[in-house]
């Protein structure tokens, strides 16, 4: 089985917010990067699925030169190889149009990645390129189990879940708890170095144009009123927070 | 929790302070990449945030117990130790051909740092068995290797040492346990070991322990002890390792702290049926001991500094969300209170925390490194042999003063956190109880004072403190190319000729015979040197902050990074270095109050 893992190299969860350049970038310095949590899930079950039935699995990941620390480290927990498609990624089309290309040139059974990126959190990637690829997408999935051509998955649904069977090849977008996260391990990481990384260039333009990003307000300080004083909170919501 | 340690300044030290990519162009490191080693620290990160992180206080509560002779842990020690031995990092530092994967120790230590600030007490299991693997390793025939070492770093089988015993802790020399060969080339072992740290549990298949004792008619003292591997369980005919070696556990100790490592009593061969197999050569095992003992010792000065940076970054981050009173200038009650940070002596206490964990771990990395270098410019070099030096002469320092100083250093933590800290709701408590061990195993504070000024000054004429006051000078020169470094390199080299005038000092009296009086105040000759080790070791953290600041143009939080190494160094310079006068009083007084005599028998 040959499985393509999409994945996105992300500001850490706990990385200080600023921009540059007129707020029209993201402050890199002094951010350290991983890669993408449901992305890493995704990773995972492809490690796994593999360890059970062989295969091959490669990564790839749309970005700069800066991502391919966060590469090295998929390649150490197990992918056989990877590609880096060289651009910023900026918009969720461009993107997805990226994966689709290298994506068609190649067989691949499974096309895999995270429900969403956790930087602009879009969720929409997975679906573009099953659009593209004109192959089922579906997200976000819980769980998979492959049988011959078929894919056996539960899906999250508002309120519940779905238990849906599918023939490959499929694009999906995971989350947990598909798979244990796993730890590179030493033989991994002196292995790593060694495999594959291929970078090529992307192909169509990127139709978007970041014009400003702007930050939350920061929250406010919290009052804290007495359980007996009901008349004062409504007071300071309708004339403080002016929300009634 | 609070972060417990900060990768900002691992990363310093390791990168810009010891420079250690400078390994990789030595053939014996030559497969690693920079971005290698950050995958190492990374892979620690994710067993501390995984599994040590969220199981450290729960563990401490939960205590190992002795039910019916055995003993069940956490159930989450099962969990690191299998992600440690599935991950590789059990035997990582070790050679290609023992199965590990040449990993430098100073990356291994640092590794250790980040999972032993998130779990002091679980990381025993683990630097336990990569310790006794790597003694077998070092010292044990193909067979031992084979049978034994080679389960021990997949993390299947658990290590142990056993050297202590009821008469003999301090004094190994007094070590009595026997053993007495069989016509198939094995012992059989009788004796007792007490405090034996991870002796028994239920994590491992198997617990391999290395003990030492007596082969029966060997010499008295030091030259007379052997080293033998002692598993739980012994193979049968099969090779099965499915017979009761008895090792019986008599006993489990309650202990103040680092509960989740049970430290068990262990009784060897009740009933004449406990075999051992010989390490090396006999009448060498402490010799071949040695070895492990002064990685074990680097260690536990390590111990002492992660759990101290735990006690640091937590009584900060307190410190800055506690209000409590105002500044001493304002007396303006209707204004809010202030945070406790903004207490000069709050200050002082988070600086004295800042300034011994870095300045510490600083000097231990260094020693690391050092090995590293041995290994990388062949043992036998000369470059090689001028680290082994250096090496021998601090490691008993870099044992004693981290652990002496994490102990203070964590009570200030503790002070931080006013009432609180004094409860469970907080975990300084904890980390109080836990890092109190430091300055008791792997030698006493006492007897490393003794080992430092007895021998270590004065081995092979003295050579050793050479070579180290030497690189010190050379610290001090570069530090006054500096402007604002030179008033510390001046306080350096004052109090570095301070110290060499004690010792000179202390030396005239070893050279009128009486030993007791020369080393009657070791222990306070060990803190002066220490305290001058870690003053180094902040002139050589200064010097490459302030270059970063010349050269980087360094803006943000980095500009803070390096403008807070200066204000730390300066710190430890004003509050740590000036301790040195009195130290120096008393060593050269010739009124000497604690000696035993008949005279003067009672306190
Ligand atoms: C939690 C814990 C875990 C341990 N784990 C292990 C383990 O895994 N394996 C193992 O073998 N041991 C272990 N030990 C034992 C430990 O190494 C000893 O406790 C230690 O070496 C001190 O020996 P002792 O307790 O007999 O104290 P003693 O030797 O009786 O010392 C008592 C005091 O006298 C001082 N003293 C003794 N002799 C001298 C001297 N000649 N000159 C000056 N002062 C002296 C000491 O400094 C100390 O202050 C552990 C101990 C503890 C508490």
């Amino acid at each position: 089985m040959k499985i393509l893992v999409c994945i996105t190299n992300v500001p850490d969860t706990t990385a200080k917010i600023s921009f540059t350049d007129s707020d029209t970038k993201f402050n890199k310095a002094g951010v350290t990067y991983i890669c993408g949590p449901y992305d890493d899930y995704a990773l995972s079950r492809a490690v796994e699925l593999k360890e059970q039935s062989g295969g091959t699995v490669t990564v790839l990941n749309v970005g700069e030169a800066d991502s391919e620390q966060v590469i090295r480290k998929c390649l150490a927990i197990g992918a056989d190889d990877a590609i880096r498609v060289n651009c910023e990624p900026t918009d969720s089309y461009f993107v997805a149009q990226q994966i689709a290309a290298i994506a068609s040139q190649e067989n691949y059974d499974l096309i895999l990645m995270g429900r969403e990126s956790i930087d602009f959190n879009g969720g929409v990637v997975h679906g573009l390129v099953g659009e593209m690829l004109g192959i089922p997408s579906l997200s976000p999935v819980m769980k998979l189990d492959i049988d011959g051509k078929t894919a056996r998955i539960t899906r999250e649904i508002e309120g519940g879940k779905e238990d849906i069977e599918a023939t490959l090849p499929l694009v999906l977008g995971c989350q947990e708890p598909i798979a244990e996260w796993k730890i590179p391990n030493m033989r991994g990481i002196m292995t790593a170095r060694t495999k594959p990384l291929k970078v090529v260039e992307p192909t169509g333009d990127d139709l978007t144009v970041t014009r400003k990003f702007e930050l939350p307000a920061p929250k406010g300080a919290v009052k804290m009123i007495a359980a007996d004083e009901v008349e004062k909170l409504v007071d300071l919501l309708k004339n403080e927070a002016k929300v009634l | 929790m609070a972060k417990q340690y900060s990768r900002r300044n691992l990363d310093f030290l390791l990168k810009e302070v010891i420079q250690v990519d400078q390994l990789i162009k030595y053939p014996y490191f030559q497969d690693y990449t920079p971005d290698m080693f950050d995958m190492v620290l990374d892979t620690a990160e994710e067993i501390a945030d995984k599994i040590l992180r969220p199981s450290y206080i729960d563990s401490d509560r939960k205590q190992p117990e002795l039910i019916n002779g055995k003993t069940k842990v956490h159930p989450a020690v099962k969990d690191y130790v299998k992600a440690m031995g599935d991950s590789g990092m059990i035997g990582a530092i070790f050679p290609y051909e023992d199965g590990g994967q040449q990993l430098p120790t100073v990356i291994g230590a640092a590794n250790e740092f980040i999972r032993g600030a998130a779990h002091n007490s679980f990381v025993m299991f683990t630097g336990l068995t990569t310790g006794t693997a790597h003694l077998i390793l070092s010292f044990g025939s193909e067979k031992l290797k084979e049978t034994f070492a080679s389960r021990m770093i997949t993390g299947e089988w658990s290590g142990t040492m056993c050297l202590t015993e009821p008469q003999a802790g301090s004094s190994l020399s007094d070590v009595v346990t026997t053993a007495s060969p069989q016509a198939d080339g094995s012992f059989k072992i009788k004796g007792q070991k007490v405090f034996i740290s991870a002796g028994d549990h239920d994590v491992t298949g198997n617990i391999i322990n290395l003990v030492l004792a007596r082969i029966d008619g060997a010499p008295l003292g030091t030259k007379g002890i052997s080293l033998f591997v002692v598993p739980k369980y012994r193979a049968d005919d099969q090779g099965n390792f499915s017979i009761d070696n008895d090792v019986v556990s008599t006993g489990i100790y309650h202990k103040m702290g680092q509960k989740a490592t049970p430290a068990m009593h262990l009784t060897f061969g009740d009933k004449d049926d406990s075999v051992g197999y010989l390490v090396g050569e006999p009448h060498k095992g402490l010799q071949y001991m040695f070895q492990m003992m002064n990685e074990a010792r680097l260690g536990v000065g390590m111990g002492a500094t992660y759990i101290a940076s735990s006690a640091y970054y937590a009584s900060l981050e307190y410190a800055k969300e506690r209000p409590q009173g105002r500044r001493l200038n304002n007396r303006n009650l209707e204004e809010e209170q202030t945070f406790i940070i903004n207490h000069p002596d709050v200050k002082r206490m988070l600086l004295s925390q800042k300034a011994m964990v870095e300045g510490c771990l600083g000097l231990l990395l260094e020693c690391y490194f050092w090995e590293d270098m041995i290994h990388a410019s062949g043992a036998k070099s000369e470059e090689g042999q001028r680290y082994q030096m250096l090496l021998d002469l601090l490691t008993t320092v870099a044992k004693t003063y981290p652990a002496e100083s994490g102990i203070k250093s964590v009570n200030e933590g503790l002070q931080v956190f006013g009432g609180y800290g004094y409860t469970e709701d907080f975990p300084l408590e904890q980390m109080a109880r836990d890092v109190r061990i430091m300055s008791i195993y792997e030698g006493t504070t006492g007897i490393h004072s003794l080992n430092l000024l007895g021998r270590g000054i004065t081995f092979q004429g003295g050579k050793a403190p050479q070579l180290l006051f030497a690189e010190m000078i050379g610290t001090i020169k570069e530090a006054q190319t500096h402007d604002d470094l030179v008033p510390y390199a001046e306080k350096l080299e004052k109090e570095l000729g301070r110290l060499q005038k004690v010792t000179m000092h202390l030396l005239g009296i070893a050279e009128k015979g009486d030993n007791e009086v020369f080393l009657s105040d070791a222990n306070l000759y060990m803190e002066f040197f220490g305290i001058v080790t870690v003053a180094w070791q902040w002139l050589k953290q200064g010097i490459v902050a302030k270059t970063a600041l010349v050269t980087k143009n360094p803006t943000g939080d980095e500009l803070a990074f390096y403008e807070s190494k200066i204000h730390t160094m300066k710190f430890y310079f004003h509050y740590e270095l000036v301790k040195t006068l009195s130290l120096s009083v008393r060593l050269t007084d010739p009124e000497v109050l604690t000696i035993s005599n008949e005279m003067q028998p009672a306190i």
